[in-house]
Parts: C-alpha cells; sequence; structure tokens
C-alpha cells in the first residue's frame, strides 16, 4: 500500500467543505483507492451525500447514550464503498463542539481498524479553527497536511488567511488552496494569486454550478448522479491532483492591508 | 509591588471563596456545577461546617452536550432529600467555559426555594472575586441588603490590597515555610514576661479561623496570669458580635463568650471577623494613642494586615496559618513568623475555642519554667 494520505478541509462555514470532500472522496474511490471521510462538524453532514441522502450514527450520539462504542456501530460504507464517519456533537448553543471533536477522534482513533487500511482518509473539519477542538485532528498526529477552501470573496479569503495563520502556529503545512467559485469578478486570478502569496498553489477552480446543489438535494454526490458532468471532471481532476500532490508548504498569512488590496 | 506579575504558586481558588461565602449566608445545600472531584477537598471540609455540598458530576460527555438536564435533576434531588431553605448553585471552569448557563435550570426546577447563582470559574487573578460574585447574586434574590453588599465589597477590596502589599500576592513565587520552632518562640514570649515587658496580644483573624487563633490569646494570658505579668498585657481582637454576615457575627459571639468564661478580657475591640483586611489601620491608631511604649506584639491571624508604622519598634512575634506567609512577614520586620499548619479544617463546625499548637505549647513550656 502506499503511504496514506490525511488531509484536513477547512475553510469558512457555509462555502462548500463538505461538498468537495464528499466528491473528492468519491472520485478517488472511483479511481480504486480506499477512503474514509471523517465529518467533524456537529451538523454530521459531511458524508450523507454519500450515502444517498441518509444520516448515520454519530460517534458524540453513542457515547452520549453511553454505549460501548464499536467500530461496526460508527463506520458506514458509502457509495463505492466509501467509508463515512460522523462525531456529530452537541445541539447549536451547548455545550462544547470543539471538546466533542477530541473526545470522538480520540475514541475513533482506539476503535477503528478500517482507519489504517485507508489511502486517503479526509477530515471535514467546521468552519474557521475557533477553539482548541477545531484542530485535534491535527493535534492528536491524525492529519499530516492541509486544504483551504474559499472563494474569491473577501470574507472567505479572510477566514482562509487566518486559517493559514492558525496552520502555520500549530506547524501543519498547507499543501494547496482550493476556489469553490461564487461567480465573483476576477475570481481565479484572485484566489491564484492569493495561493501564490501564501506561499502554495491553488489546486482547483470549480465553477459555479446549479448541478451540485441538484445532486445534493437529492442526497447524492456529483460523481454518482452526474459523472458525465464538466463538475465531475473537475473534481476527478481534484482528487487526482490530491493524491499526486507531494508538496506543501508552512503558510504566511498576509496582513490585513494587503489581503484587502489583493481582493480589489 | 507589581500588579502585573505572574504568580506561579497555587493560590486560593474563586469558587472555594464562593463555596465559603455561600456558607455565610448560611445556604443548606451549595451545588457544585461541573465535574465531580472540582473544589473536592474545600467541599468536604464545608460538609464539617454543617452544609450539604454536592456536585452536577459533569463528565466527558457532560462537557461536549452540557449539563442543563444534570442540574435541574440535581435540584430536584437536593431539593427532597435536604429540604433546604435556601440553595446556593456555584459554577466551575469546567461549566463556565462551555458555556453553561445557571438560571434557566434553576427556573425550569422551579424549586419552592431561594436559589443563589454564582456564575464563578477559578481563572481570576484574585480569589475575592469569588466572594463579590456570590454576593451580588445573593443581593439580587435578597438575601443581603445593599448597605451589607456595599461594606462586603469595600473590606474584599482591601483584603485584596493586603495580600498585594505583603501576603501570598506579593511575590512572583513564595516558598511554604513551617516558620519558627513553636517551643523556641514560647521560650521566648515567656522570657519576656519574666522581663516584665509589656505585651500587645492582638487577634486579627479573618472569620472562623478565629476559633483557633483565640486559644493564642488565651494561652498567652494564662501564662501571664501564672507569672503574675496579668497587667502587663493587652489585648485586642476583631471580635465585634454586630458586624458581617450572619454566620460570622455568631462566630464572634461563640468566640466572645469563651473568652469571657475563661476570664480573658479585651481591652481592644477592634472590629468584626470580617474586617482583617481594615482591622489593622485601627490597631495602629490605638497603639498610636495608646500602647506605643509597649516591649512586644503577639499579632495572630492576618499579621501582614497591621501596619508597621507604630509597631517596628517592638519585638513582634505573629502566628499565621499561612505556609507562604512566613517570608513575606519576616521580611516587614516580624521576627518571629509560626505557622498553625492545620488550623482551617479544625476550626470548622465547631462553635468553641479550639487548642491551637502553638498555645499548647506555650501552656508545656510555662509549666517547665515556673
Amino acid at each position: 500500500m502506499s503511504i496514506q494520505k490525511r488531509i484536513a478541509i477547512y475553510g469558512k462555514g457555509g462555502i462548500g467543505k463538505s461538498s468537495t470532500a464528499s466528491n473528492v472522496a468519491a472520485a478517488c474511490a472511483d479511481e480504486g483507492y480506499t477512503v474514509m471521510i471523517i465529518g467533524c462538524d456537529p451538523k454530521s453532514d459531511s458524508s450523507i451525500t454519500l450515502l444517498g441522502g441518509k444520516r448515520i450514527p454519530t460517534i458524540l450520539d453513542l457515547l452520549h447514550e453511553e454505549k460501548d462504542v464499536k467500530e461496526e456501530d460508527v463506520v458506514f460504507t458509502g457509495y463505492n464503498g466509501v467509508k463515512c464517519v460522523e462525531v456529530g456533537g452537541p445541539e447549536p448553543g451547548i455545550g462544547c463542539a470543539g471538546r466533542g471533536i477530541i473526545v470522538a477522534i480520540q475514541t475513533l482513533k482506539k476503535i477503528s481498524k478500517t482507519l489504517n487500511e485507508m489511502d486517503l482518509i479526509i477530515y471535514d473539519v467546521p468552519g474557521d479553527i475557533v477553539c482548541g477542538g477545531f484542530v485535534a485532528p491535527i493535534r492528536k498526529g491524525l492529519v499530516k497536511e492541509a486544504y483551504v477552501l474559499t472563494s474569491g470573496e473577501y470574507m472567505p479569503l479572510y477566514a482562509a488567511n487566518n486559517i493559514c495563520r492558525g496552520l502555520a502556529k500549530i506547524n501543519t503545512p498547507l499543501s494547496g488552496i482550493i476556489c469553490n467559485s461564487r461567480s465573483v469578478s476576477h475570481e481565479k486570478e484572485i484566489v491564484t494569486k492569493f495561493a501564490s502569496e501564501i506561499g502554495t498553489d491553488l489546486m482547483a477552480f470549480i465553477p459555479k454550478e446549479q448541478i451540485v446543489q441538484d445532486c445534493e438535494r437529492d442526497g447524492f454526490s456529483v460523481m454518482e448522479k452526474a459523472p458525465d458532468s464538466s463538475i465531475a471532471q473537475v473534481y476527478r481532476d481534484l482528487a487526482k491532483a490530491i493524491m499526486q500532490r507531494d508538496t506543501s508548504v508552512m503558510p504566511v498569512a498576509l496582513d490585513d492591508e494587503h489581503l484587502r488590496e489583493l481582493t480589489r | 509591588m507589581d500588579k502585573n506579575i505572574t504568580i506561579i504558586h497555587p493560590r486560593p481558588s474563586s469558587i472555594v471563596a464562593s463555596l465559603y461565602t455561600l456558607r455565610d449566608l448560611n445556604v443548606d445545600v451549595a451545588v457544585l456545577h461541573g465535574p465531580p472531584g472540582c473544589s473536592f477537598k474545600h467541599a468536604r471540609l464545608l460538609e464539617e461546617d454543617g452544609i450539604h455540598v454536592v456536585t452536577t458530576a459533569l463528565d466527558e460527555t457532560g462537557f461536549v452536550f452540557g449539563g442543563h438536564d444534570a442540574l435541574v435533576n440535581v435540584l430536584h434531588k437536593v431539593n427532597e432529600m435536604f429540604k433546604p431553605k435556601l440553595i446556593g448553585v456555584v459554577g466551575t471552569c469546567a461549566s463556565m467555559i462551555i458555556g453553561e448557563e445557571m438560571h434557566e435550570p434553576v427556573m425550569e426546577a422551579d424549586l419552592d426555594v431561594p436559589v443563589i447563582e454564582v456564575e464563578v470559574h477559578a481563572g481570576y487573578r484574585n480569589n475575592t472575586k469569588g466572594v463579590i460574585i456570590a454576593l451580588e447574586s445573593a443581593l439580587d434574590v435578597g438575601v443581603i441588603d445593599k448597605t451589607e453588599f456595599e461594606r462586603q465589597r469595600a473590606l474584599l477590596e482591601e483584603a485584596t490590597n493586603v495580600e498585594l502589599r505583603h501576603g501570598a500576592a506579593s511575590r512572583e513565587y513564595l516558598a511554604p515555610s513551617r516558620g519558627d520552632v513553636k517551643y523556641k518562640v514560647a521560650q521566648r514570649i515567656i522570657e519576656l514576661l519574666k522581663e516584665g515587658k509589656r505585651g500587645l496580644v492582638i487577634m486579627n483573624a479573618k472569620k472562623e479561623t478565629g476559633y483557633m487563633f483565640a486559644d493564642i490569646t488565651v494561652a498567652i494570658n494564662e501564662v501571664a496570669e501564672q507569672l503574675g505579668k496579668a497587667d502587663n498585657i493587652v489585648n485586642m481582637a476583631n471580635i465585634d458580635e454586630k458586624l458581617g454576615l450572619p454566620r460570622v457575627r455568631h462566630h464572634a459571639e461563640c468566640i466572645a463568650n469563651d473568652l469571657k468564661e475563661k476570664g480573658v478580657v479585651i481591652n481592644e475591640n477592634i472590629g468584626g471577623l470580617d474586617e482583617y483586611p481594615i482591622a489593622g489601620n485601627t490597631v495602629d491608631q490605638l497603639i498610636k494613642d495608646k500602647y506605643s511604649n509597649f516591649d512586644f506584639a503577639v499579632i495572630s491571624g492576618v499579621p501582614h494586615a497591621i501596619p508597621m508604622d507604630h509597631i517596628s519598634n517592638m519585638e513582634l512575634i505573629s502566628v499565621t496559618n499561612g505556609p507562604r506567609q512566613v517570608l513575606p512577614l519576616k521580611e516587614m520586620g516580624h521576627e518571629h513568623v509560626i505557622v498553625e499548619i492545620d488550623l482551617h479544617p479544625k476550626t470548622l463546625g465547631v462553635n468553641h475555642i479550639v487548642e491551637s499548637e502553638f498555645g499548647a505549647t506555650l501552656r508545656e513550656v510555662a509549666k517547665e519554667s515556673l
């Protein structure tokens, strides 16, 4: 088996991390890789489009019920053999989702053999890095490289820049920037420049297409529902690029003024 | 004194300070909302003082999913088990960091008993913050009035200043010490008395600690009496029975009664048992006006709250229960500093003066030298 790739996808909330993560997971599975996707969002929707729109029991749900959690209780097989895990978490505004990620990751590490057998493990991490729990997969040594998803809009770029600062702080290499387009002006140019100034590359430019939404509404990834679409090819190319990627950098975050200048 | 220093020795916790304040407000039950081990030692000690201390026992799941239901359940349970007239709910680091809101569960529990909610954690620089938060909440539910609240707040501010000036918050690190050998210090006091020196015996105690510090006053008076030097002694103590929260006034009354019974006359009543941070100024003024020519002073309780202005020419013997207080006191100019190491556990749940190690030593040494 080749060296296991363990990546995390970060980015501003709502930017499309789960869509990208599940489509990349599906595309890699189509290429014959063994893949696991671990959703770290309390909403537990990272893997939903790989499971025909069905939700799976989360690690924290089971721990909350004080059950003795076994691998088969929390690792489910989705589209083309992709292993799906959801961390879960408390309802919004209650408890501590960050601590939840730490507890769930520790549990998974303890109970899952599959974790070691994968070619690719994707951690879909919610929002910005708001507290220590959200970098638990990295801190606990489960993630080796990070990708940051953004659009060319100012606020997602601002969040991406902050995340890069956080990654550098915790000594985690950045392997690339992915642009999930919102169809704003000069978007590719802006994000390419941002990636370059941060010290890395733009891995993919995912155009904004209705078909992604349509597939998600039906509970499927683009790879499963519309494999012949042009955007499926974009995900396929991104998946290949990620699997072949062997360079990463310690990102250097831009100062606020420079970042603002970049988006003008 | 640098207010910005980072103090690296462990210091009293604001959570524990809140618990003690609730006790002084005479709550019947205090619920710690947090992990089962939080404040364990003091929670146990407080049970000796007659209040029930329980915990919502939040575990890892509680941290992640919150402890709302656990708090509602514990409130119902304690109401049934202990039939309390007043309940306190106290936050902890864990519950406060995860953003637990205590008012909602208290409302949901809907008990026919007033509940003092104290949203506190142990991350405050000064533990007196825990007292203030508890008192603010007590004010809100009408357990204390505005006048008493303001009085307490002023005292606490001064208590914080006393600690910053010469107490455990005065230095980045203070090593604990057992102080001077009690036997030697006892010998020295007897020597001074025999020489006909005049001495001040000052108790400036913090609340219930007075039950043991008062024994030192009693012991010195007994020995002075045995040596025929009773007239050379002047006693001062902060045992005003009219000042402080209900339980604190009760302590003053009990100590005053015991002193009276033992024939000890307190020549100068220097304030309430919660006035240890400001009673030092009264002592200073009294010495300046009436006792400046005394030869020695034995100061127990919070000796570092007594200004050095008019005692620096006296031989000073201080008795503290804080092992980290030895060095600051020595540096202030106290020649002999002794520590009553296990004072606090012995003064909880009592209504009478309890024997101190130094008092016992002094009595024994006196027997040998008479």
